[in-house]
């Protein structure tokens, strides 16, 4: 490197002392700055994949189970019945609307719990536990 | 490896110091400054980036993390939904098989969840340039035999796990497709959604459903 020969008295010297350090900074600064968007990139990656999975589980798992039941309930026609249909029509709609996989949607957790609080009175309604595993709950913890 | 690097990793060594002897006390501390310098540099280099490329990172994670996993979702609320149905309806020998599905979904989840993490772990292009400089070999490496040797592997464990497709996979491509990829070197008859869809149907049928649930359990991705 033969910039980083000392400058030799003058003048300049000073000046030149002051350029040198900030070139060798900014050098730095470029090399670091490539790493460190490596290495933000993966470690946001990692964490962003982890909360997308258990959203985009819980939310295919709701989805899946009300779909069903519509389908299971489309030929019992009785009143007791159509409000049951009503309410899985609803939270079939809120699912679909839901864009779960943006995480720069702003109501994303708004909406969630929304979903959730559906969820569970559909289950109610249909005389069903709503505790069942919605995701792999084992796994998740150790991911 | 770039000179900056070198500088920064190796503190105990000076890369400056080429003719010790007739260094002088001004060299000397001219080095150390502009060291310190680059190493200032560095370390706000680092932070900088670091943050910027945070929020794209989980942005990125989160999308293919949500769409990679709504579809295993999908089959479990759906057999949920028919354990739910058996339950209410006292068809109890429908039950064990349903949980046996279950579990087989919760494997696939497990292998997906593996396929995102290690996808991640991933060298990046920069390190492994660096390596190879360092190593000073020659850069044209013959392909064929690698490309040979990753589609062995692929076939070895067809089906047992999503992990090794991924593993062969660049870091910076989707991770959707690098899964469709996957999915196509995978015997159909041995893809465990497939197996779990196949499974369903009959077990549908045989529980003497409506064509609409059967048309539902039909219509999910595998």
């Amino acid at each position: 490197m033969a910039a980083a020969a000392a400058p030799g008295p003058g003048p300049d010297m000073f000046e030149e002392i002051v350029m040198a350090e900030h070139r060798f900074h900014g050098e730095g600064y470029q090399e670091g700055y490539a790493e460190g968007r490596h290495a933000g990139a993966a470690e946001g990656r990692r964490h962003g994949a982890r909360h997308g999975a258990r959203v985009g589980a819980e939310i295919g798992s709701y989805l899946g189970f009300a779909l069903t039941w519509q389908c299971l309930l489309r030929k019992c026609t009785d009143e007791k019945n159509s409000k049951k249909r009503k309410a899985l029509d609803s939270l079939i709609g809120m699912i679909q609307k839901f864009p779960y996989e943006d995480p720069t949607y702003e109501k994303l957790q708004e909406d969630l719990e929304k979903i959730r609080g559906k969820f569970k009175q559909v289950c109610s309604m249909l005389n069903i536990q709503s505790d069942f595993r919605v995701s792999n709950e084992r796994s998740s913890l150790t991911f | 490896m770039s000179w900056v690097q070198v500088a920064v990793n190796q503190s105990n060594e000076d890369i400056f110091d080429e003719d010790a002897d007739e260094m002088c006390v001004v060299q000397k501390e001219w080095n150390s400054t502009m060291k310190k310098r680059l190493k200032e540099g560095f370390r706000d280099g680092v932070e900088a980036g670091k943050e910027l490329a945070l929020q794209e990172g989980f942005n990125q994670g989160y999308r293919e993390g949500a769409e990679l996993m709504v579809t295993c979702g999908q089959f479990r609320g759906t057999l949920n939904a028919l354990s739910s149905w058996c339950h209410l309806n006292g068809h109890n020998s429908a039950l064990s098989k349903i949980n046996n599905l279950l579990d087989v979904v919760g494997k696939h989840e497990d292998d997906l969840l593996k396929c995102l993490n290690s996808i991640q772990q991933q060298p990046h292009v920069g390190d492994i340039l660096n390596a190879v400089q360092d190593m000073d070999l020659s850069y044209a490496a013959p392909d064929g035999t690698k490309y040979d040797e990753v589609n062995t592997k692929k076939y070895e464990h067809v089906g047992s796990s999503a992990e090794n497709y991924c593993r062969t996979n660049g870091e910076d491509g989707s991770l959707q497709s690098e899964c469709s990829k996957a999915k196509l070197c995978t015997d159909p008859e041995r893809s465990s959604l497939a197996w779990v869809k196949k499974q369903t149907v009959w077990l549908v049928e045989q529980l003497g459903l409506s064509l609409d649930v059967l048309h539902h359990v039909q219509q999910l991705e595998d």
